[in-house]
């Protein structure tokens, strides 16, 4: 008890009567000016949909999560959305664990109000079986320093989660049209959720004097502000949500400050896309990187030998077998659907095959790997290490012409190919690019081609 | 600070240390007598750090453990500021931002008598909703719930709620008491030791060259400002906060640039 009451955070009356004097003269304890806001820096997470906010002092972690469940009676044929606040004890001494005190359950609130009846997430298209299967999507605050103005924060934070979310995309199927399927990531790209638009809420504080109004108020203005509002705007000009309290304030000063909410919220607006349009377009590069980089991990060395033995005529004998029943045409076809050659090169870890990974010179109708060629590299066991040689050629014929040549250079190198791990990019994840691998290794490596 | 050698081939004084490092070897070390501050504690012959930080040494014979953080530890001697909290009996509880309140006597003022105790009136604000402690009415000031005072350490031992004082040893008034207006604002321990420091921290003495103010650190890591005009108290403990981690010149550079945005 006595901890507690030590750990209280308290204010001086030295400082509230100068944080209200300083009002006056429009000068705020921090440098600001009142209708300034304070730098927000938007990061994400390594997963889809988690993304922490900074606003100053202020630390706000969003993370959106979605499962299925059974829908509301009365709306069968939409989603749901719901938003969990935890106010973390290590962002404020006030804080308790476990039990949310009444501020944490008004941020909720007015966080859920702009995001679920301006309706900016679209839940119509979270159904996926009207009346029996809908995705409900929820969204988990977690505050990890106060330093005041929570709940700007907190929103923007549930904002930027919301847009880098992906849920996977499931269908119906099944015998008789009602299994639902879950397609994994690996398959079929997961779906972002549809947002019209971003309510943005900004909070303003109210001091004694009518005239004094704040934007985005920190700790200690907090504490002495005499009233509060807090307007959920969206960079259209729509209002989506006002929360007022504290002391009446005039017509004419609410009028104002919507106003003012409106052009803070374009800006923040166009911040949160920046960050997302950021954040989109890394990670389709790294998904990218991960398409093109060579699963042939052979390279790591002895290890894979004795495997790649035993692999490499399985490995083999599928492939010739699918070589067969496909043109040369379809090939290039073949290659870009990776999930059936996903099931040939799952848990085979041999791959003599060398990538390089290049950022995508990726054109599935040139150079295709010759299928003569690649019958008499396989006959002869160098397997697909012949790959490696015809990178330099994007041509057909130059590679046939080659594969004499390099073929006895693989037989011999094949011990030394796999030692040197020198031109061997990444193999971490296996992506199945490998079955593709003698097309692949054509138009992987050469990156002049094309 | 010199680095007195001591005999142990390494010696750590102005180093960092950890938690359990042997700093001394008393072994080596029989005629001198050494007295030991916070953070050291001694087994048998060694004497091991306890807090991790600098060892610090002075002469002819001290030696501590400083380092910096947001909590303070209650030392006898230390002049640190306090918010009045609530009036008992016989002290007053003052919040130190330390392990435990802080008790200041009520006769514990210059002058202080039964006969005159200073009032502490609740305001309605207060989140505390006691009673008013209401002896006599004759009040050497009056103070209220929030008072930002300068005080004095009197006792400081561990479990037990330290003793503060309003009076410098000798009974006298010396600047101890209530702080009026201004604004205050928190540091660490260590910030708030550098700005004691002397010679003078670098960024108070650029910071003097071009304002006047007038300001009190606490070692508790609580700075009050004061100025004529708002925007010097803003300016000065925005530049002190800043400060925390910049070197000596860096402190200089940042506060000139502070000082021409706002000319």
């Amino acid at each position: 008890m006595d901890a507690r009451l030590a750990n209280t955070w308290r204010l001086t009356l030295n400082e509230k009567n100068f944080i209200k004097t300083a009002l006056l003269s429009e000068i705020r304890i921090d440098g600001r000016k009142p209708f300034e806001f304070r730098n927000i820096s938007i990061n994400f997470g390594r997963e889809d949909g988690s993304a922490e906010v900074q606003l100053g002092q202020t630390r706000v972690m969003g993370i959106v999560t979605a499962k299925f469940v059974q829908p509301y009676r009365d709306r069968p044929n939409e989603g749901t959305l719901a938003i969990y606040p935890e106010f973390s004890p290590m962002a404020d001494p006030s804080f308790e664990a476990g039990r949310s005190g009444e501020s944490a359950v008004e941020l909720g609130r007015i966080i859920d109000r702009g995001l679920r009846e301006s309706r900016a997430v679209d839940t119509e298209s979270l159904c996926i079986v009207a009346g029996k299967l809908v995705w409900a999507i929820r969204i988990d605050i977690l505050i990890l320093d106060n330093g005041g103005n929570l709940v700007d924060a907190a929103n923007i934070a549930a904002l930027a989660a919301l847009m880098t979310f992906r849920r996977p995309e499931c269908s119906l199927g099944g015998e008789d049209g009602l299994e639902v399927i879950i397609h994994p990531p690996e398959m079929r790209d997961p779906l972002p959720l549809i947002v019209h638009h971003l309510p943005i809420a900004i909070t303003f504080g109210f001091f004694i004097d009518e005239n004094v109004v704040v934007i985005d108020p920190i700790l200690n203005e907090e504490a002495v502000m005499a009233g509060r509002m807090i307007a959920t705007v969206n960079a259209n000009g729509d209002i989506c949500a006002i929360q007022k309290a504290g002391e009446g304030v005039s017509q004419r000063v609410i009028m104002q400050c919507l106003q003012l909410a409106i052009t803070k919220a374009a800006d923040i607006t166009k911040q949160i896309k920046a960050a997302v349009e950021a954040y989109n377009s890394e990670r389709a590069l790294q998904k990218i990187k991960r398409e093109t980089t060579c699963v042939g991990n052979n390279v790591k060395g002895d290890q894979n030998q004795t495997l790649d033995n035993k692999g490499i005529s399985e490995l083999v004998g599928k492939y010739m077998e699918r070589l067969k029943l496909i043109s040369v045409e379809s090939y290039a076809s073949q290659n870009i659907s990776a999930e059936e050659t996903k099931s040939l090169r799952r848990g085979t870890d041999s791959n003599c095959i060398k990538f390089n990974s290049t950022p995508l010179s990726w054109d599935p109708y040139s150079k295709c790997v010759d299928l003569e060629f690649l019958k008499a590299s396989v006959a002869l066991q160098g397997l697909s290490t012949a790959s490696e040689e015809k990178e330099a050629t994007g041509k057909e014929k130059g590679s046939e012409a080659e594969s004499a040549g390099p073929y006895e250079d693989v037989n011999s190198k094949w011990s030394a190919v796999d030692a040197s791990t020198t031109e061997m990019h990444v193999i971490g994840p296996k992506t199945l690019k490998d079955a593709v691998k003698p097309k692949n290794k054509g138009k992987k490596k050469a990156s002049s081609v094309i | 600070m010199e680095n007195k050698q001591s005999s142990s081939p390494a010696s750590f004084v102005d180093s960092t240390v950890v938690p359990g490092d042997v700093v001394l070897d008393l072994s080596s070390m029989t005629s001198q007598t050494i007295k030991l501050g916070g953070g050291l504690r001694q087994d048998c012959d060694a004497i091991s750090a306890m807090k991790a930080g600098t060892l610090r040494f002075s002469k002819p014979n001290k030696y501590w453990i400083e380092s910096s953080q947001k909590r303070y530890v209650p030392c006898v001697e230390d002049t640190i500021l306090g918010i009045v909290v609530d009036s008992k009996a016989d002290n007053f509880l003052i919040d130190i931002k330390g392990p435990a309140m802080g008790f200041l006597p009520v006769l514990a003022f210059e002058g202080g008598t039964r006969r005159n105790i200073p009032k502490f009136e609740i305001l309605v604000e207060s989140s505390h909703n006691s009673i008013l402690f209401s002896m006599r009415l004759i009040g050497l000031y009056q103070l209220e719930v929030g008072t930002l005072l300068y005080l004095r350490v009197v006792k400081a031992n561990f479990g037990m709620n330290p003793e503060l004082s309003c009076t410098d040893a000798s009974g006298k008034a010396a600047e101890f008491g209530p702080l009026k207006d201004g604004y205050m604002f928190e540091t660490s321990t260590g910030l708030s030791r550098k700005l004691l420091s002397s010679p003078t921290c670098p960024v108070l003495e650029a910071l003097g060259k071009k304002l006047s103010f007038e300001i009190a650190v606490g070692l508790n890591g609580r700075v009050w400002v004061n100025a004529a005009s708002p925007d010097t108290i803003v300016v000065v403990a925005n530049a002190i906060m800043n400060s925390e981690s910049l070197s000596g010149a860096q402190q200089i550079i940042m506060v000139d640039h502070l000082l021409k945005n706002i000319q």
